[in-house]
């Protein structure tokens, strides 16, 4: 598959300043095999860190009872579906898979209307606030978001965006994002349904004008 | 798509940002490390030879005993033999991450050759049963090994 590159830049949060980065509209089999022979071992050698420091369980990272062989069939599925990528000094920062075609809005003033439905968002242990401290590079989740408004925008379906997200992230997508929080979704593995009207897709892309 | 954001744009928001997770949707939740979760997959059967082939002889190159290799390395020695004797036993992943730096070579490579990732390269699986071919011993038994034998035939052999 080829992805068409646009340009970007990420914070590095070690030494403060921005790094030249490259967002793809795609996810290949680079992401998965970055995933699989980066991501993987490193996320595997936080959550031992954790077990040995003698933390919980519950204050884990979210998970689920799924083996990483599961994940990786599951992300191999996703493939073919439209998506994103960050990369930044050659390995993948981020990914997200979207769905164009299955979901409507259900926010009272868009409600049936069409919409990018966000399928699949995660970040790169070494980014992430619970697993790497401090976190490598900041701004994916913006980036990776505004994609599925200009990919929203180019279906003509004005911004519209919708995911659930996991419980960690729930601050960032009601606070940064501004987007509606519909509650939790019994449907959905409990967990909370998130919608972006056009006036919130706007409203996020001023913040950082 | 090209999408146009500019460099502004994304230090102004990696600053919002600032450390927050951001996963969503149920496949970005990790998975778990336990031995708890299911492991009854498709594929999983399938044997890998050729790891614990490659294992045991570059352990034998480097002249190592298995309780060393598990030492230098950092793995379970359960684990070791069970890598090196069960061509079933699907290998832990932080195992194979383990060897594959401790033997110096490409992490995503020896997880293809152990069965823990979807081969990618035909010619490296080609090349894999190639070795687990060649490297089948048909030297005679070292006086070492008769020993090890004979104790534990003589084992064996012993009744109730």
């Amino acid at each position: 598959m080829t992805a068409v590159i646009s340009p970007i830049a990420l914070l590095n949060a070690t030494n403060g300043k921005l790094e030249e980065a490259e967002l793809w509209d795609a996810i290949t089999e680079k992401q998965l095999g970055d995933w699989e022979a980066e991501w993987i071992p490193e996320l595997f050698k936080a959550i031992q860190k954790l077990h040995r420091a003698g933390v919980e369980r519950v204050h884990w990272p979210q998970s689920r009872h799924w083996n990483w062989r599961q994940k990786t069939r599951a992300l191999q599925g996703m493939l073919a579906h439209p998506g994103f990528s960050i990369v930044c000094n050659g390995t993948t920062q981020g990914m997200m898979i979207v769905d164009i075609t299955t979901h409507r809005c259900r926010v009272e003033s868009q409600k049936g209307k069409d919409l990018v439905y966000v399928e699949y968002v995660e970040n790169a242990p070494w980014n992430r606030p619970e697993l790497a401290d401090p976190p490598l590079y900041r701004g994916i989740g913006s980036i990776l978001i505004r994609a599925a408004i200009a990919l929203s925008i180019e279906e003509e379906f004005k911004g519209r965006i919708g995911l659930h997200a996991l419980p960690q992230s729930n601050g960032f997508y009601a606070n940064t994002c501004g987007m509606t929080d519909l509650g939790i979704d019994a449907s959905y593995h409990g967990l909370r349904y998130f919608e972006m009207t056009p006036e919130q897709a706007e409203s996020f892309i001023a913040k950082g004008n | 798509m090209k999408i146009e954001i500019s460099k502004d744009w994304c230090l102004k928001m990696a600053s919002l940002e600032g450390d927050t997770e951001i996963g969503a949707g149920v496949t970005a939740a990790d998975p778990l490390f336990d031995g708890e979760a299911e492991t009854q997959n498709v594929g999983e059967d399938e044997p890998s030879i050729a790891f614990g082939r490659f294992v045991r002889l570059m352990r034998r190159n480097k002249g190592l005993t298995l309780e060393e290799l598990a030492e230098q390395a950092d793995i379970d020695v359960a684990e070791l033999v069970e890598i090196e004797d069960d061509v079933r036993h699907k290998a832990e992943l932080r195992s194979v991450y383990q060897l594959a730096n401790y033997f110096q070579v490409p992490r995503g490579n020896l997880m293809q050759v152990a069965g823990l990732t979807t081969p990618k390269n035909d010619n490296l699986i080609h090349e894999a049963v190639r070795f687990a071919a060649r490297s089948e011993p048909v030297a005679a038994l070292s006086q070492a090994e008769r020993a090890a034998l004979e104790a534990f035939v003589t084992v064996l052999s012993e009744r109730d």
